[in-house]
Order: structure tokens, then C-alpha cells, then sequence
């Protein structure tokens, strides 16, 4: 992990209640919209709340919907999540268009993940099925009763000839040579 | 012919001269033990493997390609994907593109992906938000140069339902006629 963001909160991918594994439920569970109804800065948040929010009421029955007027305020958006978290966010200026998208992500994700960084990506109550890898894996089990040093365990096949090698072959196969000319010569 | 003999001596003993000798090199220490022949062996273990199958013996994993990571996945897992990915939350879907499926006591290797319809991965989407702010900060010393970028990656939280692998190991595939 890089420097960058280690002044934020480390932490694990989790899941509230189990979430997905029998059922998919919704995490959202309120969401307040605070704005003004004269200025200018909610102006977006008043489009919003005219022409989106009660179809986005109707469409999630299991989100709590709160609207709070408040005069010369700018607009924000509170949403509270089973988890406990709570996510605010400042809609100033926010034209109808960003305010929809900010809405939808609040209304699919699972909490704030704002304060917390990720350290892994994957989680899993079972990080190995068949044992972790050990140098004696896939080996051969006769390595368990054999006296070491062995020549048959010890070959070394591994590497290719070397030049040492390759020069005694040589001279050993020019002393044969040599050999057979002596055995003409008979 | 003594020479000959001695010559010849002289030869195998630089083939087989213990562990530093040429044949050493050539002969693996893996030799069959059973008798059997090939295609009776893999029948046996084919039918092994769909038995164990059929059992449940034990818990599956598969390593799944998803937008271009491998991951492994066993039941329950949860994944975090990042970047743009269009399912939305609640959505059940099937993971096709299984390379490696495994149990305890076998594994199916893909070439490069298991058969289709031997496999099964199911999976929830349970969440799709943002991560949190990542700072790109550039400074260059002694040339008038910085720059601060903030920015919020797309994360889709899965759920892995299930892996399941029918018990139908070297039967054709669906998709070939």
C-alpha cells in the first residue's frame, strides 16, 4: 500500500448480515433532504424534489424518505445506511442531472466508503481448499523414507552440461579413440 | 581386445558415474507404478472424480476471469470489482469464464476456459458505490510544477452465491453438435 492515503481508516471488504447470500436486501435505509425554497443555490434540489422524488419513493418502498425545508440553508442530503453509517453530502449548486446521479449512488451502495480504505479487494472465510502450498507438495513420497544424501534424490537434472563436463566427455571419448587406433595398429 | 574392453569400461562408467554421470541427466526418478494401461487409468479417475462429485466430499472453488483479474471464489466469498460495470445491485449472475474449477482431491483445468455448463458460479451484486478519495499528487522540484487530482473509483461489491460442478466430467459439451 502506497503512503498516499494512509491517513484514512484501513479496512477489510464486509458485507452487513450476510447480505446476498440467501437475499439481496437494500442498505439504504433513510434519506433526508434539507434545502431552501427561495434561494438560488437549491435551486437543482427543488427541480429534484418537483420531478424525481416520489417516483424514487415509489420505486424504493424500503427507504424512509424525509424532506426539511430551511430558509437560506444551502441544500445537503443525508443518507442512513443499516450499517449505521451516515453520509452527507452538500448539494450546493448541484444541477437536477448530478443531484439524480449522487442520489443513485447513495441508493446502491452499502454505507459511507468514504472513510475507509480498502487493504484487500476480496474476502473469504476459506482462503484454501485443497492445504496451502508447501516445498513438499507434488513431491514424491518415497523422499519420506530415504537416507539422505542419495544419489537418486541428489541427481542433479536440473541443470544443463557444463562446460567442465562437457570438456572431461571429450577427453574421455578422444582416450577411446585413441584406443581403437592403438587396437588397428594390432 | 583388453584395451577395447578397458575403452568401452571407461565409456559406461562416464554414463552412469553416480549422480555426476550423463544418464543421471535423462532418467526422471517418476516411473508408472501401476501396471494398468493409460485409458483404463483415466477412466478410473474420471470415475472417481464424478463419484467424489456426487458425494458433495467437499467444498468447491473455481478462479473465475472477471473484468480482466482472476479471481478465486469459493461460497460466499465477496469481491470487489473496480471501474465502470453495468449490473446493478440485487442482480443474480452466472460467471461463465471459469479457467481453473477444484476440490479438495481434484482440479479441472480450463484450456483456457472449463467447458461451458460444467461449472456453475452464481453471484449477487450487493453494492455499487465509489471508493474513497484517492489524492494524485505530482510535484516536480526547482520547476514551477504541481498538480492535485482527487478521484472516486467505481466499486461493484459481489457476493459468489455458489460453485457447483456437475457431475459430468468428460462428457461432451453443450455448445459443440
Amino acid at each position: 500500500m502506497s503512503a498516499k492515503n494512509m491517513f484514512l481508516k484501513p479496512g477489510f471488504v464486509r458485507a452487513p448480515l450476510q447480505n446476498g447470500v440467501g437475499r439481496y436486501v437494500c442498505q439504504l435505509q433513510r434519506i433526508v433532504f434539507k434545502f431552501c425554497k427561495s434561494s438560488g443555490g437549491s435551486r437543482g434540489m427543488r427541480d429534484y424534489i418537483e420531478q424525481d422524488l416520489v417516483d424514487f419513493a415509489k420505486v424504493n418502498p424500503g427507504v424512509v424518505v424525509y424532506l426539511k425545508p430551511r430558509r437560506h440553508r444551502s441544500p445537503v442530503v443525508v443518507a442512513e445506511y443499516l450499517n449505521g453509517d451516515r453520509l452527507w453530502m452538500s448539494c450546493h449548486n448541484k444541477t437536477h442531472e448530478e443531484i439524480t446521479k449522487w442520489i443513485e449512488v447513495c441508493r446502491t451502495q452499502q454505507g459511507n466508503n468514504e472513510d475507509i480504505r480498502l487493504r484487500k479487494y476480496q474476502y473469504t472465510d476459506y482462503p484454501s481448499v485443497q492445504g496451502p502450498w508447501t516445498p513438499f507438495t507434488f513431491k514424491d513420497p518415497e523422499l519420506n523414507n530415504t537416507v539422505l544424501p542419495n544419489t537418486k534424490f541428489g541427481v542433479n537434472n536440473r541443470l544443463p552440461i557444463s562446460a567442465t563436463e562437457q570438456l572431461r566427455l571429450m577427453f574421455e571419448k578422444q582416450k577411446l579413440y585413441e584406443g581403437d587406433e592403438i587396437k588397428t595398429a594390432e | 581386445m583388453a584395451l577395447i574392453r578397458a575403452g568401452l569400461q571407461r565409456l559406461a562408467s562416464v554414463f552412469n558415474a553416480g549422480p555426476a554421470g550423463v544418464l543421471s541427466r535423462y532418467i526422471t526418478n517418476l516411473s508408472p507404478i501401476e501396471n494398468k494401461s493409460v485409458s483404463e487409468s483415466t477412466k478410473d479417475v474420471i470415475a472417481e472424480c464424478n463419484s467424489l462429485i456426487e458425494k458433495n466430499a467437499s467444498r468447491n472453488f473455481a478462479i473465475v476471469h472477471l473484468l480482466g483479474k482472476q479471481w478465486r471464489v469459493t461460497d460466499g466469498d465477496l469481491l470487489v470489482l473496480e471501474g465502470f460495470w453495468p449490473p446493478n445491485i440485487g442482480d443474480k449472475i452466472k460467471l461463465d469464464k471459469v479457467l481453473l474449477a477444484g476440490t479438495k482431491d481434484f482440479s479441472l483445468i480450463g484450456r483456457p476456459v472449463v467447458q461451458p455448463g460444467l461449472v456453475d458460479v452464481t453471484a449477487t451484486v450487493i453494492s455499487k458505490g465509489l471508493s474513497h478519495t484517492r489524492t494524485h499528487f505530482k510535484k516536480k522540484r526547482r520547476k514551477q510544477y504541481m498538480r492535485i487530482n482527487f478521484q472516486r473509483a467505481q466499486q461493484t461489491i459481489l457476493r459468489i452465491n455458489s460453485v457447483e460442478i456437475a457431475s459430468k466430467i468428460n462428457e461432451a459439451p453443450n455448445n459443440v453438435q
